[in-house]
């Protein structure tokens, strides 16, 4: 699991990659802790999660509990889409969530 | 109802079944008449005899037929002397009452339209009864008659959910992340018993971002599953996470209220749940709504999708379209309803054959197991699957809709109340559910006794009422819902309850108890079914003569089903029937006693636990801080066969009571079909039927409410186990 943080215009950009699930949730809890005392807009980039669970999930749903910080997750992978879906959270998560033709079938790319 | 033609073909066939029915009972009377002659002629014979002139005036009743009505009440009056001893039989009066017979023939045969009714020949026989009774003064008058039916019943429908899933809610332990569990992932795996049709996510409670600590679980589940799985399969899903957990799980066809408890017990937390089931498709919005009313009472009228709207969490429109989806799949339903006419025995013919092929399914199944072709198992496999759902499927072209026996019963109503003097309505809830069409013929009558006794001896005269502080019109409800494999039906009043007292001490004056009987409630409201029980003080026409009670018993009996009474003094009666859903095949769980092999209805079973190796000779149990009462059908049966060192004990359930048996082996899950046993098993009362087991040895279906009920009776008398008679000797 790693977690790289890079500022851009009092922009964060958080980069996960590895896990997101009750392992890791702790550790990434308190990255983000940090970066949102830095800057109140995340992006948060999912593109190198390759594992999540309810922990995860419920880790960004704790994410967007901060007022007045601005987080968004972006490049949700395969794992990630599928378990929003099983949770029926996309709405509640608010995040613009892309499907690729070929994953939505079923046959991820 | 829209159209009246729809109603009168029904009265029409219902007319045509009474014509039928009065012609089998007054063939039965003429038979036991003539064999009083020769002078064969037992109490059993008297009884009939009554209960066959007693039907006829009842049913006559039903149709309006006064003459009839008026002219049997007072053969029924002669053959109840006879029945009770004080007149007895001899020629002229078998003469007399053959001549009856015959009159009541011709008086039904003129309503079928073959001549007009001779009332003159009536008063004549009436003439000459009461010579024979001695009171010449006591003429029956004629029921007012019947005007045309202009009160119409007011049936509320949507008592069980119309969906055909499980709904489950879960709320799982603060630890459970941490304790290596993954609460998706459960629900991933419920995808394994059918398919997710709705999961609502509740994040609500989860704390704000600086409080929140991620290896905690927050998250709160309400899931909507459409599957045939059991609810035991469905809750061991979350065996692992029970402890910690609130998981309410829900069956298909729950009743409203059942969720309205759900909504109650998250109200606080959650305030969209209402909103959340309309959203798993659990509940609509028209039922909701209809629930909250009848909960609420007539002041709170708030629909629930203004509640909703209320709480800011839903849109109006929205509402309103689940609501319109709602009415349209039901006119689309009721298009569905023209359907194809079929004789019942082709069915019957057809259902017979399906059981065939799902025994030579299962033993075909069970010979290719034994050889090892993997590929010739999974076609096997595949087959059997199709027989399972050809047996699922030609079950349910059997299965009607209740409504069909319920439509006869607000004219019944009407009828019986005026005649009563009392002022009472009827409720029907559930109308829709379904059984299968053998059963629906069969409990009618048993329903109509049921009804008529709750009218006449549950409701109370208006004065009475008022002076209770109840409203002066009475309601008898009957309620019709599904639960666990089968049907039970409330008949349910608000009138004066049963009075403990006075049936104990009429039980008592004829010999049905003793003073010193330590008798629980239910056994004590079950007295009113013994033949020739009543405490009615005064005798009407329509009952208070002690029939119908018992022979509503043996013909609830006979269907494999129960009769439960709860009583409030002062609040009223619930007759509660508990039926299965159908009488030919059913899921059986197989289990072994010594050599012997027995089925238990799948649907009856709640779980297996070992017998503790400390119970001793006590005939109960401990678990989970309640006494489960438990019999050993080695026992019972006198098996001599190999035991097992560590017997097992189905806990199985029927209606609300709970009961263990004591097995010594478990094979599991098997499809039975259920063959009668001869008359010459007619004797055991612990089984039901009989049937093949897939390796061609022949098991006991058990009679589990019977079973049931031995064994409550036998917990509540503490004697040792020992003393227990065996019904069966191997």
């Amino acid at each position: 699991m790693s977690i790289q943080v890079d500022y851009e215009e009092g922009r964060a950009r958080v980069t996960l990659s590895g896990e997101l699930t009750i392992y890791t949730a702790a550790e990434i809890k308190a990255a983000l802790a940090t970066t949102m005392a830095d800057s109140s807009e995340l992006e948060v980039d999912l593109a190198g999660i390759t594992e999540i669970d309810t922990a995860g999930l419920q880790l960004m749903l704790i994410a967007k509990r901060n007022p007045g910080k601005n987080v968004r997750f972006v490049n949700h992978p395969e794992p990630v889409l599928r378990l929003v879906d099983l949770a029926n959270l996309g709405g509640a998560l608010g995040d613009p969530l892309f499907i690729s033709a070929l994953e939505s079938q079923g046959s991820p790319a | 109802m829209t159209d009246a033609s729809n109603a009168a073909n029904i009265m029409a066939e219902a007319l045509g079944t009474f014509m039928e029915e009065a012609a089998d009972l007054l063939a039965q009377m003429e038979a036991i008449l003539l064999q009083a002659e020769d002078g064969a002629c037992s109490d059993d014979d008297l009884n009939a005899l009554f209960r066959c002139a007693h039907t006829i005036k009842g049913s006559g009743g039903l149709f309006g037929l006064d003459e009839v009505v008026r002219f049997t009440h007072v053969v029924e009056n002669v053959l109840d002397r006879l029945r009770q001893g004080t007149l007895h039989f001899d020629s002229p009066l078998i003469s007399l009452l053959l001549g009856c017979q015959d009159h009541i023939s011709s008086l039904i045969a003129a309503v079928a339209g073959s001549g007009e009714m001779d009332v003159a020949r009536s008063d004549e026989l009436i003439g000459k009864l009461q010579a024979v009774l001695g009171n010449a003064g006591a003429v029956v008058a004629a029921a007012p008659p019947a005007s045309a039916s202009d009160a119409e019943p007011t049936a509320s429908g949507g008592g069980a959910i119309g969906s055909d899933h499980w709904h489950l809610s879960l709320r799982f332990g603060p630890k459970v992340l941490q304790d290596g569990m993954d609460p998706l992932a459960f629900i991933n795996y419920l995808n394994q018993y059918g398919s997710l049709i709705h999961v609502e996510t509740i994040s609500d409670t989860i704390p704000g971002f600086a409080d929140a600590d991620p290896e905690l679980c927050y998250l709160g589940f309400e899931v909507a599953l459409r599957s045939s799985a059991s609810k035991a399969e469905i809750e061991g899903v979350f065996e692992f996470v029970r402890e910690e957990a609130r998981i309410i799980i829900l069956p298909p066809q729950s009743r409203v209220s059942q969720y309205l408890e759900l909504i109650e017990a998250y109200q606080g937390e959650v305030a969209r749940i209402g909103e959340i089931l309309i959203a798993c498709g659990s509940v609509t919005a028209n039922e909701l709504e209809q629930a909250l009313v009848q909960q609420h009472g007539q002041d709170k009228r708030a629909r629930i999708g203004d509640i909703l709207v209320e709480h800011g969490a839903i849109q109006t429109v929205v509402v309103e379209a689940a609501a319109d989806k709602q009415k349209r799949s039901e006119d689309k339903r009721s298009v569905e309803a023209k359907s194809v006419k079929v004789p019942a025995e082709r069915l019957d013919a057809l259902i017979d054959r399906v059981g065939e092929l799902v025994i030579a399914g299962v033993g075909t199944h069970l010979q290719i197991r034994g050889i090892n072709r993997p590929e010739l198992l999974e076609s096997a496999e595949l087959l059997l699957a199709l027989v399972e759902d050809i047996r699922d499927m030609a079950l349910r072209l059997r299965m009607v809709a209740i409504g069909e026996v319920f439509s006869r019963f607000p004219r019944v109503v009407r009828d019986v109340s005026k005649e009563l003097g009392k002022d009472i309505e009827l409720k029907i809830t559930g109308a829709e559910s379904e059984l299968d069409k053998s059963m629906v013929d069969k409990i009618g009558d048993p329903l109509m006794h049921l009804i008529r006794n709750s009218m006449d001896h549950g409701i109370e005269p208006a004065e009475l009422r008022l002076a209770r502080g109840k409203p002066a019109r009475g309601t008898v409800e009957l309620n019709a819902y599904h639960e666990s494999g089968s049907i039970n039906i409330e008949v349910k009043d608000d009138g004066g309850g049963l009075d403990r007292e006075r049936i104990m001490n009429k039980a008592i004056a004829s010999g049905l108890a003793a003073a010193e009987d330590n008798l629980s409630d239910q056994d004590i409201y079950r007295l009113i079914l013994a033949p020739g029980f009543s405490t009615a003080e005064k005798v009407t026409n329509l009952s208070g003569r002690g029939v119908g009670m018992d022979v509503v018993r043996s013909a609830i009996e006979a269907l494999r089903g129960t009769l439960d009474i709860d009583s409030v003094a002062g609040q009223g009666t619930t007759m509660r029937l508990c039926l299965p859903l159908t009488l030919a095949i059913i899921d059986g769980f197989h289990v072994g006693v010594g050599n012997s092999h027995f089925i238990i209805p799948l649907d009856m079973v709640v779980e297996c636990i070992e017998l503790p190796p400390d119970v001793g000779d006590m005939e109960y149990l401990e678990q989970r801080n309640e006494a489960l009462p438990f019999i050993r059908l080695r026992e019972i049966f006198g098996e001599q066969g190999p035991a097992h060192a560590r017997p097992r004990v189905i806990v199985v359930r029927f209606g609300r009571r709970r009961a263990g048996l004591v097995v010594d082996r478990i094979y599991g899950k098997c499809q039975t079909v259920i063959k009668p046993l001869g008359p010459l098993f007619a004797e055991v009362p612990a089984v039901s039927g009989s049937t093949i087991i897939g390796n061609g040895e022949v098991g006991m279906i058990l009679d589990v409410p019977a079973l049931v009920r031995l064994c409550a009776g036998a917990a509540r008398r503490k004697t040792p186990a020992m003393a227990q008679p065996a019904l069966l000797t191997h």
